[in-house]
């Protein structure tokens, strides 16, 4: 089943990309024999071809996890785009202490244990970063004014 | 012989003492990356290439760094093999199957040696083999035209799958989505915008770094999370090491044979590593037949795939270096870096960066030295690193990751697009698509693209020019044996694969 919606999926695209790349104005200097519609048209069979056969003949689906593993990913995912969020208006150490230190939580660690990971990871690359290769990372809201 | 002064130039380059401690670097993280499962070496290397960049490393210096990486990679892969039963590494899964007994026999420190000696001379064999056949290969594809490079780059695509690929019109389609994503951004020859959606961070293209940094590393967290493996697997000690001369002497013919065949499954396209390793097991089983106790802790079941997939890393980076066509994901990586470096990979290497390219060959001498040195009186030091479980590792590692985006450009856009990537890259991975692919087309898509449109234009916009040479006829029909032979050998394969797996009962 997995197969058969990503094929319709990737089928779509296909169509899209393809009908995209007829709509590319002619380039200026005149049409060429290949122009920058060309690749992309061949791509376009390449996958639309390869999307319906993957429709007609599926392979065997592998499940998803519809349950509290499921749930777990998404809150990593969550966590991972607050991480990337955070990280300018917090500073890189608080935002890493977050993120880091909910992900080792999540999977498994003592919560103190898994954000005193994330504090110590956090403050021992920016110290790198700042101090050793001189590259800044954001200090965030520990800025002293 | 000229290859010999060529070599002493790099010598040169791989000795002076920066290039030096960043081998020496490469080779302790690489260990450190093969050996933690969870963390792949073209994960690794993948990580590590934005950080090389952040660092403001010269070109000689950053391969050097990710050439020991890549070396350093497939020497750690056997530790988690031999005391864990779980391969740190795809490649080093053979390993488990006399490692671990050996382990479980008190005799943990001695398949450690044993296999760090056999790493050693596959690496060396496979380095000479390297030395030997690069530059006559790089020399031949001069006489390539943009018809053959053409039809070479479908040729890279139709292997890569392997000869163990499950169905092939996943690779094809893994290899359309790459090209298409090579696409986006404008046309490097007309000046055309294409699918930028008028959305300005889009109009340089998509950063392939960004996209192997999270198709790999953010894809794995994400798996880990999936399989509850946060705990690590019971590990066995490490015992005091009683190897003896004649123990070593033993397992020499086995991790020669080993090496030359690994050598030869890196080469050709379609084999890799893993391919490397169990050939060179079970033809080691075959030899020497019933005078060997293989299964229940031979020491020379640990040469064997060890010497193996250490010579199919080394002879993978022949077709990298001389046509730009990698073989296995870490190539594909190491070729990312070469790119974003502005060396165009191909035979055209060799005459114009020929420094770079003799001082990574000289650097992999050296590194292999290292290697060794570091594998056998340190291993102790891998092995507490290795108690690490994965449920502190994998959130520092993507913290490592982040961070590594970030200091490219400090883009926050960029870092959203890395966990999109990773996202994506797990539901490719559940769906049993290949993620080699898709990147390796992200790679060559333009260059791709550049030798089809020179060949039309040759040609005045006949297609025929495609197949107009008997040599890009021939590099046709490997494409479409690589496609087809799988369906009809695969199966067999990973069969017998399969079965090695299931009698060590991992």
């Amino acid at each position: 089943m997995n197969d058969r919606i990503f094929g319709l999926l990737m089928l779509t695209l296909a169509v899209a990309y393809g009908w995209g790349a007829q709509q590319f104005p002619e380039p200026f200097g005149g049409a060429e024999s290949i122009g920058p519609e060309t690749f992309p048209t061949v791509l376009s069979i390449v996958l639309g071809l390869s999307s319906l056969y993957l429709m007609l003949r599926p392979d065997p689906s592998n499940g998803w996890p519809w349950n509290r593993t499921g749930l777990e990913m998404v809150c990593a995912i969550v966590v991972l785009c607050l991480y990337t969020a955070l990280l300018e208006p917090l500073g890189f150490i608080v935002a890493t202490t977050f993120a880091v230190g909910t992900l080792c939580w999540r999977m498994g660690a003592a919560p103190l244990k898994a954000y005193a990971t994330g504090l110590i990871g956090g403050i021992v690359v920016f110290a790198l970063f700042n101090f050793v290769l001189e590259l800044p990372l954001p200090l965030g809201i520990l800025e002293v004014a | 012989m000229e290859s010999i002064g060529f070599l002493m130039q790099g010598f040169g380059l791989a000795l002076q003492p920066e290039n030096l401690m960043f081998a020496i670097l490469g080779a302790f993280l690489g260990t450190l990356i093969g050996a933690l499962p969870g963390l792949g070496p073209a994960n690794g290397v993948a990580i590590l290439i934005p950080l090389a960049f952040t660092l403001g490393l010269s070109p000689e210096t950053s391969l050097i760094l990710l050439t020991s990486v890549y070396a350093g990679a497939m020497y750690g892969g056997r530790i988690s093999s031999i005391l864990l039963n779980i391969p740190g590494d795809e490649p080093a899964m053979m390993t488990c199957l006399d490692g671990y007994p050996m382990a479980q026999q008190g005799k943990a420190a001695e398949a450690m040696a044993i296999s760090a000696i056999a790493s050693f001379i596959g690496s060396l064999i496979a380095t000479i083999g390297l030395i030997v056949m690069a530059p006559w290969l790089a020399s031949f594809a001069l006489t390539f035209g943009p018809a053959e490079y053409f039809a070479l780059f479908v040729l890279a695509f139709a292997t890569l799958g392997g000869i163990t690929g499950k169905n092939p019109v996943k690779t094809i389609m893994a290899a359309a989505i790459g090209l298409i994503i090579a696409t986006v951004g404008i046309d490097a020859s007309t000046g055309t915008q294409r699918y930028t959606f008028d959305i300005l961070e889009l109009y340089e293209g998509i950063d392939f770094i960004i996209a192997i940094v999270g198709l790999f590393a953010i894809s794995e967290l994400l798996f880990f999370i999936e399989e509850n493996a946060g705990e690590g697997k019971p590990m066995i000690a490490m015992n005091k090491m009683k190897l003896k001369m004649k123990d070593i002497v033993a397992i020499l013919p086995t991790a020669f044979r080993g090496g030359v065949l690994g050598f030869i499954a890196g080469v050709l396209p379609g084999a890799g590593a893993s391919l490397g390793s169990f050939i060179s097991y079970t033809l080691e089983k075959k030899i020497l037949g019933k005078k060997g106790n293989f299964g229940n802790g031979d020491p020379r079941g640990v040469a064997a795939p060890e010497a193996g997939n250490n010579g199919a890393a080394s002879g993978a980076l022949v077709p990298m270096l001389t046509l730009g066509v990698p073989g296995s994901g870490t190539t594909a990586v190491l070729l990312a870096m070469l790119i974003s470096l502005n060396i165009t990979p191909g035979p055209l290497m060799f005459s114009q960066h020929g420094d770079i390219v003799w001082g990574v060959i000289a650097a992999l001498l050296i590194g292999n030295v290292l290697l060794l040195l570091m594998n056998i009186p340190m291993v102790g030091i891998f092995v507490k690193l290795l108690s690490v479980p994965p449920k502190y590792l994998l959130p520092v590692v993507t913290m490592v990751a982040f961070v590594g985006i970030y200091s490219i450009s400090h883009s926050v856009f960029d870092l959203y697009f890395m966990v999109a990537f990773g996202v994506g890259g797990y539901v490719l991975r559940k769906l049993e698509i290949p993620l080699v692919p898709v990147i390796l087309g992200m790679l060559i898509g333009p260059e791709m693209e550049k030798n089809l449109r020179h060949a039309m234009q040759l040609s005045d916009g006949d297609w025929t020019i495609l197949i107009g040479s008997s040599l890009s006829i021939t590099l046709w029909c490997i494409a479409i044996a690589g496609l087809v032979l799988p369906v009809i050998v695969g199966p067999i394969l990973r069969r017998r694969m399969g079965a090695a797996k299931a009698t060590t009962g991992v």
